[in-house]
């Protein structure tokens, strides 16, 4: 008899390829709306391939122009930029929380709800984290684990991404990348902003489709 | 039976968008080891104590002579 203790061996779901590809996008809008990128994400992007023209031609042409400003953007460049764009010293010029792009009231505000969702959900801030909830950079985290699992979990069904996407994310989300679009700061930005937006109105219309 | 074809349909609408197929920002991401912010799901790499945060970089700026 063997006297080895059964190791249990968890079988996790993988995520479909376009959910794997969604989980890509939300990880890197996140990571780009969190801080701004180093020399390593810039030459990355700068060498990155194109999305075929035969897609989503606004995602397409969003993509390209965004890979070829990686290419002429150093990380001083986009640290200035970001924080110009992002960071305050009385008010920032682009604010990256979804609380105030949907309206915020007093009571109700839409973070509590946030945070109800988000337990609900299982998830929520790492203790070192200190940006509220609905900074739109965590609210892409939320997305990529939603979509493609991770920490230790399955994909989350599709009605718990949809419900999420359309009361947290979808609400204010064209126009916080139509305030970064046109702020006079916005630069490189400028380009991601049009690549979120490209990819959010394919989150939207997919998601009305079920 | 009608749950199904919806999600087909859902499915070919992103492969036909160019997601799936492409895997441009999965190339992105597995070469920048720090893409993906982990903001909400699993640590944010944060220091402790006191750090040269960006709001206080940009105060410290604003007080260059």
């Amino acid at each position: 008899m063997n006297a080895q203790a059964s190791v249990p061996v968890l079988v996790r779901r993988a995520a479909a390829p376009e959910d794997a590809a969604r989980a890509d996008f939300y990880a890197l809008l996140s990571r780009l709306f969190h801080s701004p990128p180093d020399g390593a994400l810039l030459a990355s992007l700068a060498a990155a391939g194109p999305i075929p023209a035969d897609g989503d031609p606004e995602l397409s042409r969003a993509w390209q122009a965004l890979v070829d400003a990686s290419s002429a953007m150093d990380e001083d460049a986009a640290l200035d930029e970001f924080e110009g764009l992002f960071i305050g010293t009385g008010k920032a010029q682009v604010s990256s929380y979804a609380g105030f792009y949907g309206g915020a009231p007093a009571i109700d505000h839409p973070r509590v709800r946030l945070v109800n969702d988000l337990a609900r959900l299982g998830l929520g801030r790492p203790e070192a984290v200190t940006e509220p909830e609905d900074h739109y950079a965590g609210l892409f985290d939320v997305m990529r684990v939603l979509a493609a699992g991770g920490a230790g979990r399955d994909p989350a069904p599709l009605a718990e991404q949809r419900k999420f996407y359309q009361a947290h994310v979808e609400p204010g989300i064209a126009k916080f990348f139509a305030a970064v679009a046109s702020a006079p700061g916005a630069n490189y930005y400028r380009r991601i902003a049009a690549v979120g937006a490209a990819f959010a109105a394919l989150e939207s219309e997919s998601f009305r489709l079920e | 039976m009608k749950a199904i074809k919806k999600t087909t349909d859902r499915r070919k609408f992103l492969l036909a968008a160019g997601l799936g197929t492409a895997g441009v920002a999965a190339a992105v991401v597995a070469r920048a080891p720090k893409a993906g912010a982990k903001v909400a799901a699993a640590d944010a790499a944060q220091p402790d104590g006191y750090h040269a945060s960006a709001h206080i970089r940009k105060y410290y700026k604003t007080t260059e002579v």
